[in-house]
């Protein structure tokens, strides 16, 4: 049963985590382009989430990879894989958000 | 009791026959793109239509390939005139379709992008004059709500005071008229709904002519507002005559030059 009570705190913070148009919303983007990964984390204002850290899991949800993004909110990597690939951006609590970059983009992005 | 009835039936036919004559319907440059908002679940390619129609009577004029026809987009402008296509259209009472064009648009990188438009000069018999109306509209993508706010520097334009997408029906729309670079004071911008929006299934009949044409004064600052009632895209228009004319049959006539802008409401549910 107590196990049961934290999966459904997980799954509650997980969902409102994910949930659109927090106050201080954090967004990533990503595009594949020569063989690397670039993505951007920033606020609806335009202001780069710094040291904001990134985490990539694969169509399988195995964490693949993770780094830190960059004073401009950047973190860039070589393609790890090809696959859907999720990508998170996990700035401070409640600041999280996550970017699909499907199969075929980072194909295309070889 | 039947006479009645056949009398108000011939009023309430009269009346829409003198809308449908009224010589003094607005016309409005358009730009509409599929989507006012680019998440990324959202298809990346935007249909983006361009046209001249009455708004609320969804009547569509003739247009012409037009002049100029590009992006906004982080700072940088991007011709986009060789992606037009031509298409045709009519409102359900018009009896022959007219020209409107049609171009695909990918959208790439986060942030805001406005679409603007140059028409070809418009020749209006009815009023004698040409009409070239600056229309843009503004499309946000992927959470990055930066750019809307810039000038296109266009002769003539309307800035948003307002974030010109994620709008409420009912909210205000506040913009500034740019002639030249310059506010406008006192313009009178025109504002209609657009009847054609997708989804729309309550068509809206004005009761009489002052209806179908919203009109506002901006102030000494060339700043308007207008609160939208109902959720769709909204026409905002603000028109001054141009300091320059065009020659017809060997006379010059007047040019009207309108800055239109474009947004889309939806209901709070």
């Amino acid at each position: 049963m107590k196990y049961v009570n934290c999966l459904l705190a997980v799954l509650f913070v997980v969902l409102s985590a994910t949930g659109p148009a927090l106050a201080h919303k954090v967004n990533l983007f990503a595009y594949a382009e020569g063989g690397t990964i670039f993505t951007e984390s920033y606020f609806p204002d335009g202001r780069p989430v710094a040291g904001g850290k990134v985490l990539v899991y694969d169509s399988k949800d195995n964490l693949i990879l993770e780094g830190v993004t960059d004073t401009e909110g950047f973190f860039n990597f070589e393609i790890p894989k090809i696959d859907d690939l999720k990508i998170v951006i996990d700035a401070t609590m409640g600041h999280k958000n996550s970017f699909t970059l499907k199969k075929a983009e980072v194909e295309a992005g070889k | 009791m039947r006479t009645k009835t056949i009398a108000a039936l011939f009023m309430i036919l009269a009346a829409f026959m003198i809308l449908a004559m009224n010589p003094a319907l607005a016309h409005f440059g358009t730009i509409l793109p599929s989507d006012d908002i680019v998440t990324q679940e959202d298809d990346k390619t935007l249909e983006v239509q361009v046209k001249f129609i009455h708004p609320m009577e969804m009547h569509y004029m003739e247009m012409a390939k037009p002049k100029q026809f590009g992006v906004l987009h982080d700072g940088k402008k991007t011709d986009l005139i060789g992606t037009l296509a031509a298409a045709k259209g009519k409102s359900p009472d018009q009896d022959q379709t007219f020209t409107f064009w049609i171009a695909d648009y990918q959208i790439r990188r986060p942030g805001d992008y406005t679409f603007y438009v140059e028409p070809t000069p418009y020749w209006e018999p009815a009023e004698d004059l040409f009409i070239v109306h600056y229309t843009k509209v503004c499309v946000n993508a992927f959470g990055l709500e930066q750019g809307w706010d810039q000038h296109a520097e266009l002769e003539t334009e309307i800035i948003p005071f307002t974030r010109p997408y994620g709008l409420w029906t009912g909210n205000l729309f506040t913009g500034q008229v740019l002639l030249k670079g310059n506010p406008v004071p006192f313009a009178e911008v025109e504002v209609e709904y657009l009847n054609e929006t997708p989804g729309n299934i309550n068509i809206v009949l004005p009761p009489a002519d002052p209806y179908v044409t919203q009109v506002v004064k901006a102030d000494v600052n060339g700043v308007f507002s207008y609160a939208m009632p109902k959720t769709g895209w909204w026409g905002f228009s603000a028109l001054n005559e141009a300091d320059w004319t065009l020659s017809r049959d060997g006379q010059e006539k007047g040019v009207e030059i309108g800055a239109v802008y474009w947004v889309r409401t939806r209901d709070m549910k």
